[in-house]
Formats: C-alpha cells, structure tokens, sequence
C-alpha cells in the first residue's frame, strides 16, 4: 500500500472521509506555527502560503488550460503594486485592507485579460514567449515610471491589515492565519472550477485546441477566462505579501519568480491541486531551511559550497529531471499522467486509453 | 501515489515542521535571555559576500569580524560574556538583495542572542530592513549606507511607523546629500568642469546620488546635459554613450555600482571618443572590481568613498596591521568602518552589562548607549551619531585612478 | 533635439552592429525551431559559453591583447572555429540529453526543459567564471574609418560581415548540399521526410549543430565587440535574437538576419530619441505587435494551421 493510503486508512473511522481528511489538514495548518520554536517558522510559513496561492493561480493558467505562462511574475507585480497604490501615503489613499483584496485581484483579473488577449491565436510555445515578454516589459514599467511608482524604491509603508480594531503589526501569526483562509478559498474555487464546464473546457483545449474548437468550444473566452482567474490569485498573494513585508519594488517581479512558481506546479504535478500545493511548499522549505542547512552542513566537512546560491541551478535541474522522468509531478492527477505518457506507448493504444480513462474523483 | 488534498497538506506541514524543528537558520539554541548572568551575546552582520559585491562585501565582513576577535581576545566583559558573530549574506544570484536582507534581519530578531547589527551594505536593501529593526528595537549600525531618505525626511518617517519617536539605525558614513554635493563641488571647483552628462542605474542608491549630483551641479553654476537610467542587466552601452558623446560633454557622471554597469561604461566609452572624457562615482564604484571591468579605460575616473583612507590615517595603523595579519589581504573601503560599528556595539554592550549588574542586558539598553555615542575614538576618527543616527563627523576620501589603480589624492571633512 | 543626419547614421551603426550578433544568435533559434518546432531556450547560454570558450582559447594560446601580422589570422581562425566546434557539439549534447526523448510529447515538456536547461548552463558558467563580468582581449586591430563624419570601426565591420558572410553560407548549404535538403525536408514534414529515408535523429542532431556553431561565432565576436564577457549575457541577448527570429518570420533564415539587424537598430534608436530605460520595453512590445498582426514574420509566408 502506498504511504498516503497507510496513513489514511490508520486514521479512526469518522476521519477518513474526504470530509474528515480535508478537516484534520486543517487542523494541522492551524497549530503548525505554534511547533516552531521561534518566530522564523511562523514567518517562512507566512510567505510559504502567499507562494502557495501563486502557485494555485499559475496552476489554473499552465495547468488546468494548458497555456504555458512565463511571465506569471508581471500578475503578481500587477496586483501588489495595486494593492500598494490604493494602501499606502503613495497617494494618500487608505482603502480597507479586505476590500483591497476584491480590487486587486480585479485589477489583476482584467490585466490577465489584456495580457491574455494578444496570446489568443498563438500556440503554445509563442505563447509562452509572448508571456515571457510580458514578464519583462510589466516590472521594467513600473521601474520607469517612478513619478507613480516610487521608481527603483517602490512603495513602503503600506497599510497593515486590520479585523475591526485588532492590528496586524509586524508579528508573522496574523498573517500566516489570513494567507490560510485565503488559500481555503483559492482551492475551493479552484476546485469548483476544475469540476465545472469551465474546467472541462480547459481541459478541452489543454488536450487538443482544434478538437475543442470543433466541439462547440469558444477558445477565446475559455482562455481569457483562464488567464483572467489565474491573475486574479495573484492579486490576493500580492495584497497578502505586499501588506506583510510593507514593500513593493520592481525588483521583487523578476523571471526568476515566474520561473520558481512554475517549477513548483512542475514539480509537484500540473494540474493536480494538492500536486501544487505539496510542490510549492517542498521548493519553499527547500529555499528556507534544506539548502541553508545543507551549507552549514558542508562547511562543517570544510567543503566550501554555497548550495543557496545555486539553488537555481538545482531549480533547472529539477526542471530537466521532472519533465524527462515524471512530467506528470510528484502527485499526478491519473489523466495528465496519461496524456503524457501517452507518446512513449503504441499511440493506437494510447489513443484507446484516453477514451476509456475517466477521471477519478479525487 | 496519489494523495488528496488533505492528505497532501499533512505530509508536507510534518516534514516541514521536522525540517523546522532539527534547522535553527543560523539561529544557535545557546541563545541565552535576558537577565541572565553568563552566555553569548552576539552581533549579527547582513552584508552581500558572495557574487558581484562580494569584493567590497567581504573585506567590509572581515572588519566586523576582526573587532568581535579581538574583543573577546581581550577579555570582553571581564570574561564574563563570550561574544560571537551571526554572519549572512543578502546577496542572491551574486547581487545584493532587499529581500533576502529583510529575511536575514528576521532571523536576528527571532534569535534572542542578537543584541545589535552591522549592515547592511547597500542602500535598497536598508529600506527594507529598518521598519523591521525599528519595530524589534534592535540597533542597526551600517558601515556604508549612504542614501539620505534613510535618516532623513519623509521617507525615512516612513520607514519607522512602528516606533516612530525611535531611531535603531545608525550609520558611520556620510550620506548621498553630501556625497553627492561634494562630488558636484569637486567637478566644478577641483576639475573645472562646465557641462556634464548623467547617467544612474535606477536602484535606490544610484538614482539618489546621481539625483543630488545632477541638482547641486546645476546650483554651482554647471551644466548638466541629460541624465539618462540603464536597465539592469544591460552589457551594451554604445547608443547610450554615441548619445552622450554627441552632446560633447566635459566628463560623464555615474550614479550606481560597479556590480550594475559601471565597469562596463567606463570600458566601451573609449569604443565611442569619450576614452579621454573624465568619469565620476560615488562609493558604488570604489571597489577593486572597477579597474578590472574598465580595463585600460578605467584611468581618469574620479570616485569618492564615504571613509578615510585607513591606510593613510595614524589612528588606523594599528587596525591596518592587525586585519593584514588576520585576513592575509588588504584592508578594503569600508573594512575600517565595519570594524567601527562592531567596536561601537561592543562598548555599548559592555556599558549595558555594568549597567545590569553584570547580567545579560536587554536590546533597549544596547540601543540607548549606541545611540549616546559621542566622541568614540576609531581608526576612522572621532566618531558621533546625531539624533537621526548620521555620522557627526563626515568624511570623504576623493580616489583617482592612475595608472590603473586607485590613489587618493583627497581627503574631505564635510560639516555635518 | 533637431534631426542630426550624422547622429542618426552614428547609432545606424551602432544598431548594425548590435543587430549583427543578434543576427547570429537568430539564426541558430530559426534552424531549430523550424525543424523541430522548439524554442531553444537554452540557446542564448549557448551563444555565452562561445564566448567563454573563445576566452579560454585565447588564453591558451596566450593572447592578452591586440595581434599583428599574419598570427592574425591564425588566432581568429583558431578561435572561431574552436568556439563554433565546442558549441556545436554542446549543442548536439543538450539536443541528446534533454530534448530528443520528448520529440513526441505535449509542447509543454520540451519548452520547460529547455528553460531548465538555459537555468543549468547559467549557472555553470556562473561557477566557471564568476558572478562579474570579465574582461577578454581585444584580439583584433581596431582601426577607426571615417564615412563622411561618421566614425566606425573595424570592430563593428566585422561583426556586420561576419553576420551577412555567415548567412550567406548557411543558406548556400542548406539549398544546394544533400545534407541540407534533408534538412529542408525534415522541417516540411519530418514523417514524410522519415519514409524518404532520411535518418531524421542525424538530421536533427546537425541542425542543432550548426545552429549552436553559429552561436558559438557569434560568441567570439561579442567578445571582441565588447572586450569583456558575463555569464548571464546570453538571457537577454536570446529573447531579442527570439524576438528577432519572430519578426524576420520564423524558420526563414535570411529572416532572422533581417530581424536581427532590426531589432539592433530598434534598441539602438530607442535609445537614442526615447531613452535607454525604455529599450527594452519597446523591443518586447515588437514582439508582442508582431505576432498579433502577423505572426508569420516579415518575409515569412502565412502558414496554414496544420490540422
């Protein structure tokens, strides 16, 4: 029996229902910071969970639709500098906090539009340049146009969220609560999505554009929507982080975000919820404590090795490996598993599986 | 193996949390608390030591370092108290990183031993750590910070909303304000020059500097042709230099580091008729790794360093000597001004000691002693914070490179 | 600012120049992607590692600073032909390692290889040479020519003639050696070409050869063009030779060198009537313009969308 189907069938009875599990994760989520022995744990879980709502807005574009974004970073940039315009004595504006969520991820929604629109008829690898090219031309902008954006220093001191009259401060707790909640709703939606004809028609066009075209499919809304909801989480990872680290500057958006977030939905399994989630929090730690630990460990045996500055050559190779050994992801959904692996088997066979497989319920 | 969402949650938060609980960051768990008699009391350093800054980054570490030795060499606290360094590094992909500096400055909050820093090096990566020390009370000494809306302003209230009538940032070297209007004054009156072009590179420290340059050169009466910004990671500057040449400047001004362009400016300047047009800088391009990227072009370039110039002062001799025979390597620009702010730190700690009765003192304590420093003598001189935590004794050292070195051939007192 | 004809022929030159070495880089991205329909991402370290090696070359054979006389000719040969050489076959390496196995599968994989790939090849050289950039010798005498008031130099001769002598070779053996017709063949329709008995894996294998030869000259030449090198030279200077590919029309190669000379003078007179800061916004947005209204590139032809 694999590992999760031992521990999910030792859990006591009323546990281990879809209802229960998801429950006791939660559970789980809620004491975790307080096992920590300092405040750096509750703080690398604070940010951990603002990447983990990134990587789930990523995961709509790139896995649910199958539109291979680059440029991800340019939504995050867009929804906390919205987040930090409308915050902060930028422009003297001070809209409350859990409006402000609603707005930039709305602002983020309709860029992911207007980003989206010009990708419309391309295929995937232009696409993916085009995007790219977003991610390059949306940080640089903001850079440029510091009459707005506070140029190269960006924006401080923006406003600390607040429930009713309780502050958030600098402590990280507060924080790491809210980001949670506001996962709870990114994967609820996600999920709904996932199952709904929205969903379906992503997975239409992620399979086969013409087919799903021919279908009945209107691809142009199905993908703007895609982009627009992807973006839209971004916004919310963007007001979460932005409002905890009390800055926004251009050089937070760089391809090297875009590229982390995706090796994390590589990683973890494209497409698969709980693939992403699990990705992106093992690339997390990864950052945080495995490679600063890993050099102290190394320099304890005198071998002179920085492993956190090459933690994005180990990224590279974790983007190598996974897609020539296990491009479905650690955690796979069975059908992306079997899209792509479906190229290695007879490909009359393969196409015989598709039609047979359904999905299962997760 | 496919795991529900639930399910997935729970593996990765235990082993995030086991992974948690066995790491410490650079945390040690010998941290001792407040009140207590005996322990270590440790200094946390954040400055870029790895990748393109580390040239200047290291030499500036090794100063802190070889202050905290010789403390405890000495008998710091009577023996009492050991003290020890946290060093880390905010560099990422070789370049000084805001983010990585605020995370580092976390971890020395979260670490109870930590009484003060020394840090951090570069200017964009102090807005993002002071409102955190100003909000934890830990002081901040940094030995090369130089951008004014640090202390001063608008900006620098805006860094500090946790505690705003308190100020943990210090710094012991003068600010842009004065960099750069010295350096305008030494363009004008020194090099009688009319009309010059600037240039920066859009980060916090090289707009701000070249900013000031560009309005105290036009209050002297100068001329400033243009002022134009490269994007990062630009290696080919000849548009922009063929733009410049065409506006027949007296010389060009840089506001930025080597590790952002200036190197490579300097170099292709000569590709375009500008080899003979004098370059000016601020501190960003006072490191050795200047006159390897400028190659042959680097001679007649004019840079200042917010320090005196250690090797030339009587006070810092025995500094000198004594980093040379730990480090086996020369002093760097701001190795003397690290060592400082380490021995700042130190004397405050043990003033807090004797204060405590011989106990552990608290991060308050610490902070009122630094911020009450008049008159501390160091290799750089006599140093004093004013109520903004600026040096009251500014000083430039003016660099000229001949013969493919760097000379100084002045030394600035500045008013403060 | 008054029109200055002077001025603008100045940075004409200046964006040739530029264009040339991205006119290089562009025609390894055009060969590729044309035969394979995969963005080498990889490609731009590619073009960086030619320089590394070059450097490398140079120093073993002990050159520091300009050469003279007919030893000239002998070091620029050597060290041309050794980068293109090692390029080519690192080239052919990366096709073997990463990319042939996922010829079949969801364009997805082999684009987010190739991006591995380009992080790993960075990081490398990072390790090899350091975080800063680092200087390379002059290797050639840089005479300076006079066209009227306009000044050039020898550098930027050779870098445009390198560009055009180079395509001009290359469209030679594609369109007229067997081995190039394979290769034509392969991009229209790799199966059919397969049935006609063209071994297909060679075939791919020098396209990425040649491809990565040329980023390798290319390589040689930005290092004398600039005198110094950096390890992450290859991130920008790709997506603008990409960028270029686009606009000349993908799989074209005089399009490539057409579109690399192009966007060298986009930057270069962004640059000079907008400002630098903008530059590459403005060449990303050509890229984004370009392949809205026509994404077949300028001398490409509309292609149907294959069903």
């Amino acid at each position: 029996m694999s590992l999760a189907a031992r521990i999910g069938s030792s859990l006591p009875a009323p546990l281990r229902t879809q209802r229960g599990k998801t429950a006791l994760a939660f559970a789980v989520a809620l004491v975790l910071p307080f096992l920590g022995h300092n405040g750096g744990f509750t703080n690398f879980l604070a940010d951990a969970g603002a990447f983990v709502l990134l990587a789930l807005g990523l995961n709509i574009v790139v896995g649910f639709a199958g539109l291979l974004d680059l440029g991800y970073a340019a939504f995050f940039a867009i929804g906390s500098y919205s987040f930090a315009m409308l915050a902060s004595p930028q422009f003297g504006i001070h809209l409350p906090f859990w409006l402000l969520l609603f707005i930039a991820s709305g602002i983020a929604a309709a860029f992911g539009i207007l980003l989206g629109a010009p990708t419309l008829r391309l295929r995937g690898d232009y696409l993916a340049i085009v995007t790219l090219g977003f991610g390059e031309i949306v940080p640089q902008t903001f850079l440029n146009l510091s009459q707005w954006t506070g140029g190269p220093n960006g924006i401080g001191s923006l406003d600390q969220p607040a429930i009713f009259s309780y502050k958030f401060g600098f402590d990280a707790l507060p924080y790491y609560f809210m980001v949670l909640g506001l996962i709870a709703l990114a994967v609820w939606v996600a999920n709904n999505l996932r199952t709904s004809r929205l969903g379906r028609a992503w997975m239409a066009i992620r399979e086969d554009e013409l087919a799903a075209a021919h279908m009945g499919i209107n691809t142009t809304t199905t993908k703007l929507a895609a982009f627009a909801m992807g973006a839209s989480f971004s916004g919310l990872a963007g007001c979460a982080l932005a409002s905890k680290l009390q800055l926004v500057s251009p050089d937070q958006f760089g391809f090297n975000v875009s590229v982390f977030i995706l090796a994390m939905l590589v990683l973890g399994g494209m497409g698969n919820i709980p693939g992403v989630i699990v990705g992106s929090l093992i690339l997390s730690a990864l950052e945080r404590f495995v490679l600063p630990q890993g050099t102290n460990f190394l320099h304890g045996l005198n071998i002179n090795v920085d492993l956190t500055n090459s933690r994005f050559l180990i990224y590279g190779v974790i983007l190598v490996m996974m897609m020539l050994f296990r491009p479905e992801g650690l955690i796979p959904s069975g059908q992306r598993k079997a899209e792509l692996h479906a190229a290695d088997e007879d490909p009359t066979a393969a196409a015989r599986e598709q039609t047979l497989y359904t999905e299962s319920v997760t | 193996m496919r795991l529900s969402v639930p399910q997935a949650i729970l593996a990765v938060a235990l082993a995030a949390s086991l992974s948690a609980c066995t790491s410490s960051g650079s945390s040690s768990s010998s941290s001792a608390s407040s009140g207590a008699s005996g322990g270590t009391i440790k200094i946390g350093v954040d400055l870029p030591v790895s990748g393109a800054d580390a040239s200047i980054g290291l030499p500036t570490q090794n100063g802190a370092v070889l202050a905290v030795e010789e403390a405890n060499q000495n008998g710091f606290a009577g023996g009492k108290f050991k003290l020890d360094t946290s060093l880390l590094d905010d560099a990422v992909q070789g370049k000084h990183d805001p983010a990585a500096g605020a995370q580092n400055v976390k971890t020395f909050i979260s670490d109870s031993a930590v009484l003060a820093m020394v840090g951090p090096f570069n200017s964009n990566v102090a807005k993002s750590e002071i409102p955190l020390t100003n909000d934890a009370g830990l002081a901040q000494i940094s030995p090369s910070n130089t951008n004014d809306g640090l202390t001063i302003g608008e900006d620098a209230k805006k860094l500090r909303t946790a505690h705003p009538d308190v100020n943990s940032y210090f710094r012991v070297c003068t600010r842009d304000a004065k960099q750069g209007a010295a350096l305008a004054q030494v363009a004008s009156d020194r090099l009688k020059l009319k009309k010059i072009f600037v240039i920066d590179d859009n980060e916090t420290y090289g707009k701000g500097l070249a900013d000031v340059f560009d309005a105290s050169f036009r209050q002297l009466g100068g001329t400033v042709l243009g002022h134009e910004h490269i994007t990062a990671n630009q290696v080919d500057f000849k548009a922009l230099l063929t733009k410049i040449k065409a506006q027949n400047p007296d010389a060009v001004f840089f506001g930025g580091n080597t590790s952002t362009g200036g190197g490579l400016i300097r170099r292709q300047m000569a590709d375009v008729g500008l080899g003979k047009t004098p370059f000016l800088g601020g501190d960003g391009i006072s490191d050795d790794e200047f006159e390897k990227q400028a190659g042959d072009s680097a001679n007649g370039s004019y840079m200042t360093v917010a320090s005196p110039d250690a090797t030339k002062l009587p006070s810092a001799k025995s500094f000198v000597d004594a980093y040379k025979a730990r480090f086996k390597s020369d002093v760097g620009p701001y190795s003397a001004n690290a060592y400082t702010a380490a021995k700042i730190e130190i004397a405050a700690f043990e003033k807090a000691i004797a204060d405590n009765g011989g106990k552990m003192p608290t991060r308050g304590d610490v902070l009122k002693y630094i911020a009450a420093t008049k008159e501390f003598e160091s290799p750089i001189g006599k140093v004093g914070f004013d109520a903004n935590g600026d040096t009251t004794s500014p000083v430039l050292s003016l660099l000229n490179v001949r013969g493919g070195k760097k000379v100084v051939i002045d030394v600035i007192q500045l008013k403060s | 600012m008054h029109f200055d004809p002077v001025l603008f022929a100045q940075q004409l030159v200046n964006g040739l120049s530029l264009g040339g070495i991205y006119a290089l880089i562009a025609l390894g991205y055009t060969m590729v992607y044309g035969i394979i329909e995969l963005i080498n991402f990889a490609h731009g370290d590619v073009y960086t590692l030619g320089t590394f090696f070059s450097l490398a070359i140079l120093t073993l054979l002990g050159v520091t600073g300009v050469v003279t006389g007919p030893m000239l000719i002998v070091v620029v040969a050597v060290t041309i032909f050794g980068a293109m050489i090692l390029c080519g076959l690192t080239g052919v390496i990366i096709e073997r390692l990463a990319y042939r196995r996922l010829r079949n599968a969801p364009k997805l994989a082999p684009l987010i290889t190739a991006i591995g790939m380009s992080f790993i090849l960075e990081n490398l050289m990072l390790y090899w040479k350091g975080p800063s950039p680092i200087p390379f010798p002059a290797v050639i005498p840089n005479p300076e020519f006079t066209l009227g008031a306009v000044t050039i130099q020898a550098k930027q001769v050779m870098v445009i003639l390198l560009a055009i002598v180079l395509m001009v070779v290359l469209q030679a053996f594609v369109y007229n050696t067997k081995l190039g017709k394979a290769m034509r063949a392969t991009a229209q329709d790799k199966d059919a070409a397969q049935l006609m008995g063209i071994d297909i894996n060679t075939t791919i294998a020098l396209t990425f050869l040649i491809g990565s030869a040329l980023a390798g000259a290319a390589g040689f030449v930005s290092g004398v063009y600039y005198g110094s090198t950096w390890f992450f030279n290859g991130f920008g200077a790709g997506l603008k030779a990409f960028t270029a590919a686009v606009l000349g029309g993908i799989g074209n190669l005089a399009g490539a060198m057409l579109g690399g000379f192009l966007i060298g003078l986009i930057e270069a007179m962004t640059t000079q009537f907008i400002g630098d800061q903008w530059s590459n916004v403005v060449v990303f947005s050509v890229l984004v313009i370009v392949l809205i209204f026509r994404p077949s590139g300028l001398l490409g032809e509309a292609l149907p969308n294959k069903v």
